[in-house]
C-alpha cells in the first residue's frame, strides 16, 4: 500500500510539472502579450516595454521557466498581471465557491441517480423506464448553457423565485466559507447553479446504476438469494444495489476532479465566482499567472481525485488489492 | 465554325488589348475583424462592405480574428494586413478632439503609434500641430473642420458609424430626470450617480459590468468599467462637464494667462479617506508622479508637456508648459487623478529598484478623497462604493454597486426582476432593449451617440491601399445608413469623421454626405479608372506596369 501511494505521489508530480511546463509554453506561444489590453492613442513603445518589464516578460524564454519553476516549487503561484493580486490568494477565494457547487451538485446528481437507477433495473421494462430513460439521456446531452439558460429563463427572468447570478446579493459580503456555508443568501444563489449542474451529471450515475444492477442481477449470488426466498425488493437493494454501487463511486470521484474545471460554462451563464470565471477572465486578458495557476489546481485536483477513486476502490472491493503484485 | 471564332476574337481581341494596359490583377483582399461571436454588429458590417467592394471586382475574404491574436496582428504586424475593423471608444477626456486628431494621423506616429494605418500627410501634420497650440476657440475649431475635411479628401479610413451607448434603469427606483447626459456619454456618467435621487427605500445603484475591470488605484486606468469606479474615487483638479467641457472640480479656479502657463487654486477643506486633508503638496505630487521615470506608463503621456510644477501659496500652484496645448485641461488636468502624497511619494520610492510600475500596486484600502469611497472591490464579482459624507458634492445615492455578470442575458433578465437598478453595459440587441421596456412600463431605455467611433482601416504600407484613388472609390462604396440602420439595428449613426456629432462644437455639419462619390458605384469606378487601375474580365487590376508584389494576408 505504501509502494502505491508513493508511485502515485510521483505520477502525481510528473503531471503537475508536465502541465505547468505546458500551461507556460501554451501562453508564451499564443499570440499577444498581456500589453494589448491597454491599446490606447497614447500608448507607445516606452510604455509597452515598461509594461512589459513589470510583468517579467522582457527576460529571455528559459530565464522566465527556471524562474516560475522556482516559485512553483516554493508554492508561489506569482502575481496576476491584470488585478495584480497574488495568484494563490484569487484562486483560493474562488476555489471554495467550485468546490461547493460541485459538491452540492455531485451528490444530488449521484444521489438521483444512484435511487432511480436502481428503481429502473428494478423496473425493467416498465413504462417509467421508457419515460425516464430517453429523458435522462437528454438532458445528459443538452449543452450546459442551454439548460443554464433555460432554468434562468424560468425560475429567475419569469417567476422571480431565484437570483439570476453572482453568490451573494448586491452588496453583500462573502465573508469565509464558514459565513458562506451558514448563510441562506448563498444557498438561494447556489440553486440554479446547482440545479443545471446537478441535471447535466444525473445521466452517467443514473445509466450507470442501472445498467450495473442489471448485469448484478444476473449473477449467481442473487439466484441463490432468490433460493433462499428473499423477497425481490430486498435483493434487488441490499444485494445487488450494493455491488452495483463501485463503478458509481469510482465515476463519483472522477467527476469530481473533472467538474472542479469543467464548470467553466455554468459558472459564466450564472456568474458564479469560481475557478471557471477565473480561467476564463485570465485566459481572455492573457494574465499568463493567473491563468497557470488555474490550470496547476484543475490539475491538482484531477489527478488526486483519481487517485482517491483508486483507492476507494481498492477499499469498497476486498478483491482489488493494490500493494500486491502477483 | 468561321463565325463562331470571329465572335471569340471579338471578345479577346479587346480583352487582351485592355490587358496590355493594365498592370498585375489585384491580390485577394482580406479585412480581419473581430468574430461574429464577440461583436455580431461589427461582423455583420465587414460582410456587408465586402459585398460592396466585390462589384468594384476585387476579391474580398473576411478572416475573423480572436481577441488578443486581432490586436497583435493590427498592432504589432503592420505589414502583413490590408485592412481591419476598429473602434476608438468614448471617454470623457475625447471631448476635446485633440487626443484623436492629433494620435491617429499625424506621420510620427506611423512606426509604433496610433497611426497604426501608416498614413503620411505633411500638411496634416502641421494642421494636427497648429490646433493643439491655438488657444483661441474658434480659430481651433476652424483648423480642426479644416483637418476633418482633409482626412474626408484622402480617406485613410472607412469611417462606419457611431454607435450610440443604450442603457435602461427602473424609474421606479430613481428619478428619471435627475439623471444628468454628458455630451458623448449619455446618462451612464459620473453626473449621472452624482446627482440621481432616489424615489423610495433603494438607495443603491446597482449596475451590470460585462468585463471585469483591472485593479484600482489613481495611476492606474483600469479598462472602461473600471474607469466608472474610478472617476468617483479619486478627486481630478478638473473634471469634464455634462457639457463636454472641462470645469473646475477639485480645483476651485484655473486660468490660463499666456499658452505655457495655467494658475491652479485648490478647492479648501478637502480631505482624504484616511482623515488626512488634502494639500497643496498633494496636487503637485499628483501631477509630477507620473513622470517619475518609467514608474507610470499608462499616465506618463498626460504629464510630458509640464515643464515645472510649482506652489505659490498655500492653496495655490503654477503649471508651467513646454510648450502650448489647447487641450491641456481636458486632457491631462480632467484626467490625471489626485493621489495621496504621504501613501504614494514611498510606493513610487520603493518601486525605485523594482522592475514593477506604480500600475501594479493594490492598496490594501485605497485611499482618495473622491465623492464616493471604495468599500470592497473583488474584481471577478463586484465593486462596493459608499458615498463620502464629507465631500463638498455628496452624492444622493448611498453605495454604487457594479455588478460583473459576463452573461448579457442574466442582466436583462436582473435588470427586469429588480437585482439591478441600472443597465450601464449592453452589448446585445438593442430592439431586444427597446422591446423589454415597451412591455414593462418601470424599465425606461436611454440611448445616446458615444464619442467613439467604428470604421475601417486601410493599411497604406500596402498597395493598392497606398493609393488615394483606391482607398476613396472603397469608402465610396460603404452605405455608412445601411450599416447603421441594419447592422446596428437603429442604434448608431453614419459617420465620417473621427469627430462625433454629439460634440457639436467640432462637428464639420455634413460630412458624412461629402464622402468622395458616395453610395455610387459609377462614381467609385471613375475614382478607380482615374486612379489607373483597370477592370478586366470583371477583375480588377493595377494600372498599367504595376506588378503584385504583396502576398495575400495569411
Amino acid at each position: 500500500m505504501a509502494r502505491h501511494i508513493a508511485e502515485r505521489l510521483g505520477h502525481l508530480l510528473l503531471v503537475l510539472w508536465v502541465v505547468a511546463s505546458l500551461t507556460f509554453l501554451m501562453f508564451r506561444l499564443m499570440p499577444g502579450d498581456p500589453t494589448l489590453n491597454f491599446l490606447s492613442p497614447t500608448f507607445n513603445e516606452e510604455m509597452r516595454a515598461a509594461l512589459l518589464r513589470g510583468f517579467g516578460l522582457d527576460r529571455p524564454l528559459w530565464e522566465q521557466y527556471l524562474i516560475y519553476l522556482g516559485k512553483l516549487l516554493t508554492g508561489d503561484f506569482g502575481q496576476s498581471f491584470l488585478q495584480n493580486q497574488p495568484v494563490s490568494r484569487l484562486l483560493w477565494d474562488a476555489l471554495p465557491n467550485t468546490v461547493v457547487l460541485t459538491l452540492v451538485s455531485l451528490v444530488l446528481a449521484y444521489g438521483f441517480g444512484i435511487v432511480v437507477g436502481a428503481f429502473l433495473a428494478f423496473k425493467r421494462g416498465s413504462v417509467a423506464e421508457g419515460f425516464a430513460i430517453p429523458m435522462a439521456l437528454a438532458t445528459r446531452a443538452a449543452p450546459e448553457f442551454w439548460l443554464g439558460m433555460l432554468l434562468l429563463a424560468l425560475f429567475a427572468f419569469q417567476l422571480g423565485w431565484f437570483p439570476t447570478g453572482g453568490a451573494v446579493s448586491p452588496g453583500g459580503t462573502m465573508g469565509t466559507l464558514t459565513d458562506r456555508l451558514t448563510s441562506g443568501d448563498f444557498w438561494w444563489h447556489l440553486c440554479l447553479p446547482a440545479l443545471t449542474l446537478t441535471l447535466f451529471l444525473q445521466g452517467l450515475p443514473l445509466l450507470l446504476m442501472r445498467a450495473t444492477m442489471l448485469e448484478v442481477l444476473n449473477d449467481e449470488f442473487i439466484t441463490m438469494a432468490r433460493m433462499k426466498g428473499l423477497s425481490r425488493w430486498s435483493i434487488t437493494m441490499r444485494h445487488a444495489a450494493r455491488n452495483a454501487l463501485l463503478p458509481v463511486v469510482t465515476a463519483f470521484a472522477l467527476g469530481l476532479g473533472a467538474s472542479i474545471g469543467g464548470n467553466v460554462v455554468i459558472e459564466t451563464v450564472f456568474a458564479w465566482p469560481g475557478i471557471g470565471r477565473v480561467l476564463v477572465t485570465a485566459v481572455q486578458s492573457s494574465d499568463y499567472p493567473l491563468a497557470q495557476g488555474a490550470f496547476i489546481m484543475i490539475a491538482f485536483v484531477l489527478v488526486v481525485m483519481n487517485t482517491v477513486a483508486d483507492l476507494a476502490y481498492a477499499a469498497l472491493d476486498p478483491r482489488v488489492s493494490v500493494g500486491a503484485r502477483k | 465554325m468561321w463565325r463562331s471564332l470571329l465572335a471569340l476574337t471579338s471578345v479577346l481581341v479587346p480583352s487582351l488589348a485592355i490587358a496590355q494596359t493594365a498592370g498585375d490583377p489585384i491580390r485577394p483582399l482580406t479585412i480581419i475583424t473581430q468574430p461574429q461571436a464577440a461583436d455580431p454588429r461589427e461582423y455583420q458590417a465587414a460582410e456587408i462592405i465586402a459585398d460592396s467592394w466585390r462589384k468594384l471586382g476585387l476579391t474580398v475574404n473576411l478572416r475573423p480574428l480572436p481577441g488578443q491574436q486581432f490586436s497583435q496582428v493590427v498592432w504589432y504586424e503592420r505589414q502583413r494586413w490590408d485592412v481591419t475593423t476598429w473602434q476608438m471608444v468614448g471617454r470623457p477626456e475625447r471631448g476635446d478632439p485633440d487626443e484623436l486628431t492629433y494620435n491617429l494621423f499625424v506621420s510620427a506616429n506611423a512606426a509604433n503609434g496610433y497611426d497604426f494605418v501608416g498614413y503620411m500627410n505633411p500638411d496634416y501634420d502641421k494642421l494636427a500641430q497648429a490646433q493643439r497650440q491655438e488657444l483661441n476657440f474658434e480659430k481651433r475649431k476652424a483648423l480642426v473642420l479644416q483637418a476633418q475635411e482633409m482626412i474626408n479628401e484622402d480617406q485613410p479610413y472607412g469611417f462606419m458609424v457611431h454607435p450610440k451607448n443604450v442603457v435602461a434603469f427602473n424609474k421606479t427606483v430613481w428619478d428619471e430626470k435627475s439623471f444628468v447626459p454628458q455630451a458623448g456619454i449619455g446618462i451612464r456618467s459620473t453626473w449621472s450617480w452624482l446627482n440621481v435621487a432616489p424615489l423610495g427605500a433603494q438607495k443603491d445603484v446597482i449596475l451590470n459590468s460585462v468585463a471585469p475591470p483591472t485593479n484600482l488605484n489613481p495611476f492606474n486606468i483600469p479598462g472602461q468599467q473600471g474607469s466608472w469606479a474610478t472617476e468617483m474615487v479619486w478627486d481630478r483638479l478638473m473634471r469634464v462637464g455634462p457639457d463636454g467641457l472641462p470645469q473646475p472640480w477639485a480645483a476651485e479656479k484655473v486660468e490660463r494667462p499666456d499658452p505655457l502657463t495655467v494658475l491652479v487654486t485648490l478647492r479648501k477643506g478637502m480631505t482624504w479617506s484616511d482623515g488626512k486633508p488634502v494639500t497643496i503638496d498633494d496636487a503637485i505630487f499628483s501631477l509630477q508622479a507620473p513622470g517619475f521615470g518609467d514608474k507610470s506608463p499608462m499616465y506618463k503621456p498626460f504629464v510630458r508637456n509640464i515643464d515645472s510644477v510649482t506652489a505659490t501659496g498655500p492653496d495655490t500652484l503654477t503649471i508651467k508648459l513646454k510648450a502650448p496645448d489647447a487641450a491641456f485641461l481636458i486632457s491631462s488636468l480632467a484626467k490625471l487623478n489626485l493621489a495621496p502624497k504621504h501613501i504614494w511619494e514611498p510606493i513610487f520610492d520603493d518601486l525605485k529598484n523594482k522592475p514593477q510600475t506604480a500600475e501594479s500596486i493594490q492598496e490594501e484600502k485605497p485611499v482618495g478623497s473622491g465623492p464616493f469611497r471604495i468599500v470592497r472591490a473583488a474584481l471577478n464579482q463586484e465593486i462596493v462604493l459608499e458615498a463620502n459624507p464629507t465631500h463638498w458634492a455628496k452624492p444622493k445615492v448611498n453605495r454604487w454597486i457594479m455588478r460583473i455578470m459576463p452573461n448579457v442575458e442574466a442582466s436583462l433578465g436582473a435588470l427586469k426582476s429588480g437585482e439591478i437598478n441600472f443597465l450601464a453595459d449592453y452589448t446585445g440587441d438593442p430592439q431586444i432593449l427597446r422591446d423589454l421596456a415597451k412591455a414593462n412600463p418601470n424599465i425606461v431605455v436611454s440611448e445616446a451617440l458615444d464619442i467613439g467611433f467604428k470604421f475601417l482601416a486601410y493599411n497604406e504600407r500596402r498597395p493598392p491601399f497606398d493609393s488615394k484613388g483606391f482607398r476613396r472609390a472603397l469608402s465610396a462604396m460603404i452605405d455608412r445608413h445601411l450599416l447603421a440602420e441594419d447592422a446596428w439595428g437603429g442604434a448608431a449613426e453614419p459617420a465620417n469623421s473621427w469627430v462625433s456629432p454629439a460634440l457639436e462644437a467640432w462637428t464639420a455639419k455634413g460630412i458624412v454626405d461629402r464622402v468622395p462619390g458616395a453610395g455610387s458605384l459609377e462614381a467609385a469606378q471613375k475614382m478607380l479608372k482615374d486612379a489607373g487601375f483597370v477592370l478586366v474580365n470583371g477583375k480588377l487590376h493595377y494600372p498599367a506596369g504595376v506588378k503584385e508584389t504583396t502576398a495575400p494576408y495569411n
